[in-house]
């Protein structure tokens, strides 16, 4: 595990030339190229505006597209790095095959590359605030600490997921199929205080719900979340991370056999 | 997960890339390696469904004898820093997987493996390479990929690139590169890593004449520095040329090793035997063996055979000079025909002929007893012709022998083409098709 880890430290540069040229190759040869990063969210946004807003008329909440974007943007990022990193490993097959290359990098390369679109795409949310006058509370601070954990917690589920993926190619499919239910079971288009009392618990329980509904806290709300779901939240990403390892180092010795 | 225990049972190999000050006179401690692989990994698309592993929970579980390849079996070697070792064996006897694993790509089941110093695999040159990258990028990136640190490689960059000749157009994205152009960007890029110990899988084969002439040059310069060379070829002139000693390997198990001579000539020895059995096999399915009775299979060689049968071809056989039949022979070698007739009808224009065609459909050599003004007395009711040549004087190839008896003006009586196939086998690698007997010699006008 923790050799591991070490061996992400020691590829450093070599992560760094692979996020570069995820980032550069995302793009190249769109008219718009980087723009697009920033486009996605705003498509989105608009989209569930109108049907949540117009159509559906939901008004519990004020400045629903804010609140909405809110939301979206660590959703996206989790949506991002889950589905560009299960497969992740088995897409680098020949690398695998032909040469020894630290497979541990090709997960870390798409958990970054996610975060770095996540973060550009954050200011867009801060101007739209700026725009309507919405105060930045000082739990903004926080905001560091709740994106490094969800930056563990993604890591480590990308590691297991990409490493079961060599062997078990459902997981893939399977994992985009899970991330359209949990959309709806994550506090996004609507927020947590909506949801009946008895069942809240499946929000509490849920980390990727905790963790959109953290964002509408921090930002938002200005308040920060209880002391048990940041514990709850944090052994999660432990958990993952550890589990993670576990289960890519199982699997590491047969992935050249496999691909 | 149960599966994969059992393929990996046994001591969890230890790789250990580090360089050991007190073992530096070795560069590769193989000691007792074995891999296997499962069979459906081959079979089957090579990955289990999450589907059939929850099947094989509930359903009873037919257990089918666990099918496994054994690519390496026990193999234990020592080789000493600055020695280029040839690896040679048919092909799927475990050379590329011996490879795999002493660059770490795959883990050995069993055994294991010291690697002191930095290891560049020649396997597939450019593995890494991205398509719509630059040369540039693409050498940085792959340059960090080997283990390079940036500073390293923008030390090396000129060097690689002007060793590759790519100067105009490293800037340019690599999937406007030829083949040629990706490979000397890959073989620079892992030529100048500095290794201790260098893998070279069959990459020579490829790649314009010059560029080889150049790679081969650097190679020779590496092992002048004291690099090990591990070089997996079929082309058994370079191994003989460049390596300390070869390993031939059989079935992932050592078949011979040592002097490069006397292990090559050995390997080829049992390559020939293998032909020449496969050789049999072939005759034998065709229907017409070495010595074959053609009279009892006439039918099924119509395409091959045609004649009004006053006089028949009843059998052709290829043998040696030790009158041993053969079908593999080398250029030195003499050989005789063999041919039995049979005569059905009195006639007196008789003409016998043979001729001998490569595969490719060119006549090596043609006679007949016409062109000789040989004299044919009375043929009786059967009888055996011989027709000896001395010496083959072919060069290495595929051959097939026509033999037919006809009339002057060419009416045949039967004519069977094809009827018997041999290999030459050669040492060296002559162009055209035929081998006078020669021999050079200098003489110094001035001194």
């Amino acid at each position: 595990m923790w050799q591991n880890i070490k061996e992400l430290y020691r590829y450093r540069s070599l992560i760094a030339a692979l996020v570069q040229r995820h980032l550069s190759m995302r793009y190249r040869g769109s008219l718009l190229g980087f723009l697009w990063t920033l486009l996605n969210p705003l498509c989105l946004m608009l989209v569930y505006t109108v049907v949540f807003r117009y159509y559906i008329r939901f008004n519990q909440v004020e400045n629903y597209t804010i609140f909405l974007f809110c939301g979206l943007l660590p959703w996206l990022w989790i949506t991002s790095a889950l589905t560009e990193g299960v497969g992740s490993v088995v897409a680098s097959g020949h690398l695998i095959t032909k040469s020894m290359f630290p497979a541990q990098v090709l997960p870390a390369v798409a958990v970054l590359t996610t975060l770095i679109n996540f973060l550009l795409s954050l200011p867009i949310l801060f101007l739209f605030m700026l725009a309507t006058g919405m105060p930045f509370k000082l739990t903004l601070l926080a905001l560091p600490g709740l994106i490094a954990l969800q930056f563990v917690f993604l890591f480590g589920m990308v590691l297991a997921l990409s490493s079961l993926n060599v062997h078990y190619r459902d997981i893939q499919h399977l994992v985009s199929n899970i991330l359209t239910f949990l959309f709806f079971l994550c506090p996004i288009v609507y927020p947590a205080s909506s949801v009946p009392e008895r069942f809240r618990f499946s929000l509490t329980l849920n980390p990727f719900a905790l963790i959109t509904q953290s964002y509408h806290m921090l930002i938002l709300e200005g308040v920060l979340p209880p002391l048990s779901s940041a514990i709850y939240l944090s052994a999660w990403a432990v958990l993952c991370v550890v589990l993670g390892g576990m289960i890519y180092t199982h699997y590491r010795e047969s992935f050249a056999e496999l691909l | 997960m149960e599966a994969l225990q059992d393929v990996t049972t046994g001591d969890r190999a230890v790789i250990e890339a580090a360089v050991r000050p007190e073992q530096v006179s070795y560069s590769l401690d193989i000691v007792g390696v074995s891999k296997q692989f499962r069979r459906n990994t081959v079979v089957r698309a090579g990955y289990t469904t999450v589907k059939s592993s929850l099947l094989g929970l509930f359903l009873p579980r037919k257990r089918a004898p666990r099918r496994v390849t054994r690519a390496i079996r026990d193999l234990t070697m020592r080789i000493p820093k600055g020695a280029s070792v040839g690896v040679i064996g048919k092909n799927g006897s475990g050379k590329s997987t011996l490879l795999k694993l002493i660059s770490g790509i795959y883990k050995p089941d069993q055994g294991t493996i010291r690697v002191n110093g930095r290891v560049a695999a020649l396997i597939e040159l450019g593995a890494g390479f991205h398509p719509d990258f630059s040369g540039r990028e693409n050498l940085y990136l792959g340059g960090v990929m080997h283990g390079l640190s940036r500073t390293e490689i923008d030390q090396r960059f000129e060097e690689i690139v002007s060793f590759a000749e790519l100067e105009d157009v490293i800037d340019d994205p690599v999937r406007t590169y030829s083949s040629g152009m990706f490979m000397r960007l890959g073989f620079s890029l892992a030529i100048h890593t500095d290794p201790e110990v260098l893998l070279v899988d069959e990459v020579l084969a490829v790649g314009d004449a010059a560029f080889v002439g150049k790679c081969k040059e650097k190679l020779a310069e590496l092992r002048r520095q004291q690099r090990t060379l591990l070089l997996v070829t079929h082309d058994l002139e370079s191994v003989e040329r460049w390596c300390d000693e070869v390993l031939w390997l059989e079935q992932g198990e050592v078949r011979d090793r040592g002097e490069p001579r006397r292990v090559i000539d050995h390997y080829r020895q049992f390559i020939e035997k293998g032909e020449e059995l496969e050789l049999m096999g072939e005759a034998e399915a065709q229907g017409h063996a070495a010595a074959s009775d053609f009279s009892l299979q006439s039918e099924q060689l119509e395409s091959s055979r045609w004649g009004s049968r006053e006089i028949e071809v009843t059998g052709v056989r290829l043998v040696d000079h030790r009158a041993e039949g053969r079908l593999v022979f080398h250029p030195d070698d003499a050989a005789e025909v063999q041919v039995d007739y049979c005569v059905r009808e009195d006639v007196a224009d008789v003409v016998f002929g043979i001729a001998i065609n490569r595969s490719d459909g060119l006549v090596a050599h043609g006679s007949n007893t016409d062109i000789e003004r040989i004299s044919i007395g009375r043929l009786g009711k059967r009888g055996h012709i011989r027709y000896r040549i001395k010496r083959l004087g072919l060069s290495e190839g595929l051959y097939t022998i026509d033999v037919a008896v006809h009339r002057q003006d060419g009416y045949p009586y039967d004519y069977h083409k094809a009827a018997v196939s041999f290999k030459v086998r050669s040492a060296l690698n002559f162009v055209g098709y035929t081998v006078p007997e020669h021999s050079w010699s200098f003489d110094v006008a001035e001194y």
